[in-house]
């Protein structure tokens, strides 16, 4: 039987081999399409390692941020002094739970990076470098081992850095990361792991777990180091706060320096926006695909239907020796899946390299084959479906009528 | 002759509806989305007011510095470099200096007022050309003196002073009072050159500091006398850089950059290592790789136009037969198939310019991108009507030549190719 087709389009290879083409091409838009969603999908249900609940962003305007300062000038005293009342300010009001200075925040497009080596090779790691004490317990993260940054690990001779399950697993396998110095081959202050906590993936569901350093800082004029204020402030609201209280921390910092601007931003409403950002591409893509994909089970059906107009008398003929509707029925849909298995032959030898040569190593290789298997199995339906009418069309074909042209 | 062509093809096109609406439907659907991407395109890259003068524009948007001789951070350049070392560079017409817009507070009867505010000096007015609604652009002059004068845009004009005119009127932002002197139409928020909410001069500045700084959050633009002279401005900046130490940084650290068009820029985040496309942006290969992704996806609509047609014209050899048994050579069948095609495609286009600005308009109205404003690209719209006309023309030519060729009483049988 499967011989007998295979004779059938290899005699029409010509005619044939455009749909080939055509079926190559829509499982290739196909399997893009469904393993990018699948990817994403995957990655929004893994535990994010953080919770935004009641935590407000407040950034502090760039204008005074980059003011660069010389330590130990007037200014920079000013500033220092300043920001050492912010501080109190901030812990004054008994409605946050929790605050912290950072260079970064969660849902924040920006990436940071720093440069680390052990065992003599270079790594480059997203850092969060600036996150004062209070940064653990603002966002819920849960460690693994080890601690958290202290107040006083400012007066340490050495630079203590946190990282993420992920970041020990690629650059410390099944060793103890704790207390190795990871720092640039030449910089002037060791590094050394104090901590590692289960998850921190900053930009948020859709991407994948990634490996994620914590670097110290002090907030100025309470933890030494570093003159001015961090660039956000993360405050941890206790449940149940009124939103009146937005207005009464805003002008409780507000009071303390009046040349710092300051604007808050609800960590839900960030990340409101950065998925909405991340997802409007997939969402355009997957439109696109669509249309792609209808535009070619219509096309499929213009030709399978012209293709049996053509071929009304070989069908008679066939009908007129004994071959049933349900034969003729099962030859044009047989053909029909030869022709698409071909097509999805070359796809799938196509596909299957970008997982086998490594060539996007961020998505795995399971989500890949679950991608390509459904792609086979959706295109086979695509085409099934499309030869649904065409073949009810050739089984109606009446013997004396299609012999009647001979 | 042509018009007995045109008239089979209506009628033929009529004939076998889902045929031609299958067709119509590839043609048109390919059109709208080249024209949402290409129109994507142009509001971020293409010529348009206020950057009126891009084909010989560069700006500088990055310093990256090195610390003994290695890579150290892409960042931001800050008015002392840009003051001290892009300012007369051969071939440079106009240069300005103009901050990173940054976020600025007012208050406007107890709410709070969010805009972005520009920071500028130089020739900015004069290298970008704005259209004002009410008034005009700052002098110079106020910049050297440090006038607390504004210009807004229309948004922002709304937001402070209803529908009434602005001109003259006081703004207080972050606590400073300035006097609006001109209203300009709103600019998308993807021109990251010009945009901003609030323009000022630098000078109104709360410290001095920007002065002697040499990173910050400055960008510097150069009106350029003509396109040849890119590469001998590039280079000179270059090696007027590499004199530069960052002393607040310690004698190791040094500076480098290039001024770019924003395409360059753009080019950058493609992949790679940064610090080697610093000098060198690798805009030949985003060029390659969007080219690359349009043919990609136009594939797929090519290849179903061509097997319609070819099925199409193959369904009609008893009509071919008919024909070449009363006389008809081989080049009029030819070319009676090749103006059914063109008709279609024609057909196709027009559907397409009809849907594409209702897609735009549906996207600048969804509000997505900040004062986005989308127009057609009339360019990529008939690029995309010529490549379609090709594929539509080639994909008749070659089935209709080989039946024409069919000898009448085979072709009368309806023998298939």
């Amino acid at each position: 039987m499967i011989k007998h087709l295979l004779k059938m389009v290899w005699n029409r290879k010509r005619a044939n081999i455009l749909i080939i083409v055509e079926i190559f091409f829509s499982f290739l838009v196909l399997a893009t399409v469904l393993i990018t969603t699948v990817h994403y999908w995957q990655n929004y249900y893994r535990p994010l390692g953080y919770s935004i609940q009641g935590v407000w962003r407040i950034e502090m305007s760039l204008k005074s941020l980059l003011t660069s300062l010389k330590a130990g000038s007037d200014d920079s005293k000013q500033e220092t002094e300043k920001a050492r009342q912010l501080y109190l300010a901030l812990q004054k009001l008994t409605e946050i739970e929790a605050f912290a200075g950072s260079s970064d925040a969660p849902y924040d497009p920006s990436v940071q990076t720093s440069s680390y080596s052990y065992r003599g090779s270079k790594l480059e790691i997203q850092t969060e470098y600036g996150c004062t004490a209070g940064f653990k317990d603002v966002l819920g993260l849960q460690l693994v081992a080890g601690r958290w940054f202290e107040p006083n690990d400012a007066a340490l001779s050495w630079d203590p850095v946190v990282i993420n399950q992920k970041m020990k697993e690629e650059v410390f396998g099944s060793e103890d990361p704790l207390g190795k110095n990871i720092a640039p081959e030449k910089a002037e202050r060791e590094r050394r792991v104090v901590g590692v906590i289960s998850e921190y993936r900053k930009h948020g569901e859709f991407v994948s777990p990634y490996a994620f350093a914590f670097q110290r800082s002090g907030w100025s004029g309470m933890e030494g180091q570093l003159s001015g204020p961090p660039h956000y402030i993360l405050v941890k609201v206790r449940p149940g706060t009124p939103a009146s209280f937005e207005e009464k921390l805003m002008t409780q910092i507000q009071r303390v320096n009046k040349n710092w601007s300051f604007t808050l931003t609800p960590l839900s409403e960030s990340r409101q926006n950065w998925l909405t950002f991340c997802l409007v591409p997939i969402v355009a893509g997957g439109i696109v695909a669509a249309f792609l994909l209808i535009m070619v089970g219509l096309g499929l059906v213009g030709v399978l239907w012209q293709n049996v107009t053509q071929r009304t008398r070989e069908i008679g003929l066939r009908r007129s020796v004994g071959g049933t509707r349900g034969d003729i029925h099962r030859q044009v849909l047989g053909e029909l899946v030869v022709i698409a298995s071909v097509g999805l032959l070359l796809g799938v030898a196509l596909a299957v390299q970008v997982p086998m040569l490594h060539l996007i190593d961020f998505i795995s290789a399971r989500v890949f084959s679950f991608g390509i298997v459904s792609s086979v199995g959706l295109i086979y339906v695509l085409t099934v479906l499309c030869g649904l009418y065409p073949s009810w069309m050739a089984a109606r074909v009446e013997p004396a009528q299609a012999l009647h042209y001979e | 002759m042509i018009k007995n062509y045109l008239k089979i093809a209506f009628k033929v096109l009529l004939r076998r509806k889902f045929f031609t609406f299958i067709s119509l439907f590839g043609i048109s659907f390919t059109l709208v989305v080249l024209m949402v991407v290409a129109a994507l395109f142009d509001h971020v890259f293409a010529p348009f007011p206020p950057e009126t003068k891009l084909d010989r524009t560069l700006n500088i948007y990055w310093a990256a510095t090195s610390h003994k001789g290695e890579f150290h951070s892409l960042t931001i350049p800050g008015y002392a470099l840009l003051d001290r070392y892009a300012r007369g560079l051969p071939h440079v017409e106009k240069f300005a200096i103009h901050s990173i817009p940054t976020s600025a507070i007012s208050y406007k009867d107890g709410a709070q007022i969010s805009s972005y505010l520009k920071t500028t000096a130089g020739d900015f007015w004069d290298i970008f050309n704005f259209n004002f609604l009410e008034g005009g652009p700052y002098s110079i002059d106020d910049v050297t003196r440090g006038n607390f004068v504004a210009v807004i845009n229309d948004a922002t004009r709304n937001k402070f002073f209803g529908n009434e005119s602005a001109l003259g009127k006081a703004i207080i932002v972050d606590d400073q009072r300035f006097r609006v002197v001109g209203v300009v139409e709103n600019v998308p928020i993807f021109r990251v050159t010009p945009f901003a909410d609030i323009w000022v001069p630098i000078t109104t500045s709360k410290t001095d500091n920007y002065r002697k700084e040499m990173l910050g959050i400055q960008m510097g633009t150069l009106l350029v006398r003509s396109r040849a002279d890119f590469p001998a401005i590039k280079e000179e900046y270059r090696s007027r850089l590499s004199r530069v130490k960052l002393e607040e940084r310690g004698e190791d650290d040094t500076v480098t950059g290039c001024p770019e068009t924003l395409f360059e820029t753009f080019s950058r985040f493609l992949g790679g290592s940064i610090q080697n496309s610093v000098l060198k942006p690798p805009s030949g290969r985003l060029w390659a790789v969007m080219l690359t992704l349009m043919i990609l996806f136009m594939v797929l609509p090519t290849i179903n136009l061509v097997n319609i047609n070819i099925s199409r014209i193959r369904e009609r050899a008893s009509e071919i037969g008919v024909r070449k048994a009363f006389g008809a050579t081989s080049r009029t069948l030819v070319g009676q198939f090749v103006t059914e095609n063109v008709v279609l495609t024609l057909l196709g286009g027009l559907v397409g310019i009809v849907l594409s600005p209702v897609v735009l308009q549906l996207l600048t109205g969804s509000g997505l991108i900040k004062y986005a404003h989308f127009q057609m690209n009339y360019r990529i719209f008939f690029t995309g009507l010529l490549i379609a006309f090709f594929f539509g023309v080639f994909s008749g030519v070659y089935p209709a030549w080989k039946m024409s060729r069919l000898h009448p009483v085979e072709a009368l049988r309806g023998r298939s190719l």
